[in-house]
C-alpha cells in the first residue's frame, strides 16, 4: 500500500477517531462524518484513476450525494434537538438512560 | 402523518431492503443499506417528543458511523481485488472493518449500547420495525460475505452479545428494553453459526422475527410498555396472559415450542464442528434470558399484581385496536417444533 494511500487512511482514521470521542457539541460529529465521508471519497478516486477503470468513474460522485443526504438528515436532528435544548450539547441527550 | 408521506416511507424502506438483498454490486447495496436508514429516521420521528429526537440522534449517528466503515471496508477490497461483486472479501483488513460495520448495524456486543436507548424512546410498532426489519440487511450481506470472516472476532463479538443480552435484561421494568436485550442476545445466537452453517443464521433470524413480530403486537393490543402495565392484563384481555406467556417462554428457548428450534439446530452444528466449550456456555447463558421471560411470564399470567380495588373491576370492552396476524403468529411461534425436518429441507 503506497504512501499516498496510507495518507488518506491516517485522515480517515482521525476522522474516525474525531467522531467517537467528541467532547460536548454534536456538530463536532457530524463534522468528522463528513470528513470520514470527504476521505474515503479521495481514496475511491485516487484507486479508481490510477487503476484506470473508467466504468467506475461515476462511484465517487453517487458516494458524494448519498453523504449529502446522510448530511441533511444529521442537521435536520441538530435542528430538532436544538429546539428543544437550545444547545446541542451532548450531555442533553440523557432522556434514555437504562 | 400525511397518508402520502407515510406510503413514500414505507415503500422506502421496504425497497431498501430489497435492494440490499438482491444486489451483486457493492455500491448499491450500500445505497440500500443509505437508504434505510434515511427512510426509518422519519418513521421514528412521528411524533417529535424530546425522546423520539434523541433515540433517531443516537441511531443516525451509529449508522451513519457504519455506513462509512463499510465504504472503507468496500474500498480497500477495491484496492485489492479490483471488482464491485459481493462475495467473499479479499484482505483481511477489509474483512475485520466490514464485519464491525455491520456488527455496529446489527446490534451485537460490543456496540450494542444504542439499541435499549433507541428502542427505547420510539412508540411500539416502529420498534417492531427497528427489531425485526432492520436486521434483514446487514444479515443478508453478512451470509454472503460469510467464507472471509475472521472466526475470532465473530465468536467473540456473539459471545459476548449472548452475555450481554443475558445480562443487560436483567434489571429491566420497561418492556422495550427487555425487548432489546433480548434482540441483542439473539443476534448473538445468530451469528454464532454464521460461519459454520449460514442456513442456520437465516432460520434462526426467521424463527426470531415471527416470535419478536408476535410478542411486540401482543404488547400493542394495551399499548402495555411497562411491566406494571402488563401485569394488569388479566383484567382487559386475560386470554392476552395465555398468548403473551407462550410467546415469553418460545422466546426462552423451552422445548416444546418454536423457539427451541433454532438453538437446538445450532447447538448441533457447533458440536459436529468439535466445539464443545462455546456451545455449552451459550446453552448455560441462555438461562438468564430465560428468567427475566419467566419473570414477566410470572406476574402476567401466573399471579395476580397487588393492585387497587378500583383496577381490578374494569368493564371488558371488545377490542378496537385490528390485531394484524396475531393469530396466526401466535401459532407460528408456539407450534412450529414439530415441523423441524421442513425448515431443514427448505433451507
Amino acid at each position: 500500500m503506497s504512501l499516498v494511500h496510507i495518507n488518506i487512511l491516517m485522515a480517515f482514521t482521525m476522522s474516525l477517531t474525531g467522531l467517537l470521542m467528541y467532547r460536548s457539541h454534536l456538530m463536532s460529529a457530524l463534522l468528522c462524518l463528513e470528513g470520514m465521508v470527504l476521505s474515503l471519497f479521495i481514496l475511491a478516486t485516487l484507486t479508481i484513476l490510477n487503476s484506470h477503470f473508467t466504468l467506475a468513474n461515476m462511484m465517487p460522485i453517487i458516494l458524494l450525494v448519498f453523504a449529502a443526504c446522510e448530511a441533511a438528515i444529521g442537521l435536520a436532528l441538530l435542528i430538532m434537538i436544538s429546539n428543544t435544548y437550545g444547545t446541542d450539547y451532548v450531555q442533553n441527550l440523557n432522556l434514555l438512560q437504562c | 402523518m400525511n397518508p402520502f408521506i407515510s406510503i413514500m416511507l414505507l415503500s422506502t424502506l421496504v425497497l431498501s431492503t430489497m435492494i440490499v438483498t438482491i444486489s451483486s454490486h457493492w455500491l448499491f447495496a450500500w445505497i440500500g443499506l443509505e437508504m434505510n436508514m434515511m427512510a426509518i429516521i422519519p418513521i421514528m420521528m412521528k411524533k417529535p417528543t424530546p425522546r423520539a429526537t434523541e433515540a433517531s440522534t443516537k441511531y443516525f449517528l451509529t449508522q451513519a458511523t457504519a455506513s462509512a466503515l463499510l465504504m472503507l471496508a468496500i474500498i480497500i477490497n477495491l484496492m485489492y481485488s479490483s471488482q464491485w461483486t459481493i462475495m467473499k472479501l479479499f484482505n483481511p483488513t477489509a474483512s475485520i472493518l466490514m464485519t464491525m460495520a455491520l456488527a455496529i448495524k446489527l446490534g451485537l456486543a460490543p456496540f450494542h449500547f444504542w439499541v435499549p436507548e433507541v428502542t427505547q424512546g420510539i412508540p411500539l410498532t416502529t420498534g417492531l420495525i427497528l427489531l425485526t426489519w432492520q436486521k434483514l440487511a446487514p444479515i443478508s450481506i453478512l451470509y454472503q460475505i460469510s467464507p472471509s470472516i475472521n472466526l475470532h472476532l465473530m465468536i467473540t463479538m456473539s459471545f459476548l452479545s449472548i452475555l450481554i443480552g443475558g445480562w443487560g435484561g436483567l434489571n429491566q421494568t420497561q418492556l422495550r428494553k427487555i425487548m432489546a436485550y433480548s434482540s441483542i442476545a439473539h443476534m448473538g445466537w445468530m451469528t454464532t453459526i454464521l460461519l459454520y452453517n449460514p442456513s442456520l443464521t437465516m432460520l434462526n433470524l426467521l424463527i426470531y422475527i415471527i416470535m419478536t413480530f408476535t410478542m411486540f403486537t401482543l404488547l400493542a393490543q394495551n399499548s402495555t410498555t411497562t411491566t406494571l402495565l402488563l401485569s394488569q392484563t388479566w383484567n382487559t384481555m386475560p386470554i392476552m396472559t395465555t398468548f403473551t406467556m407462550l410467546t415469553l417462554l418460545s422466546m426462552g428457548g423451552l422445548p416444546p415450542l418454536t423457539g427451541f428450534m433454532p438453538k437446538w439446530m445450532i447447538i448441533q452444528e457447533l458440536t459436529k464442528n468439535e466445539s464443545l466449550l462455546l456451545p455449552t456456555l451459550m446453552a448455560i447463558t441462555a438461562l438468564l434470558n430465560l428468567y427475566f421471560y419467566m419473570r414477566l411470564a410470572y406476574s402476567t399470567a401466573l399471579t395476580l399484581f397487588p393492585s387497587t380495588n378500583n383496577m381490578k373491576m374494569k368493564w371488558q370492552f371488545y377490542p378496537t385496536k385490528q390485531m394484524t396476524l396475531l393469530p396466526t403468529a401466535i401459532v407460528l411461534s408456539t407450534m412450529l417444533l414439530p415441523l423441524t425436518p421442513m425448515f431443514f429441507i427448505l433451507l
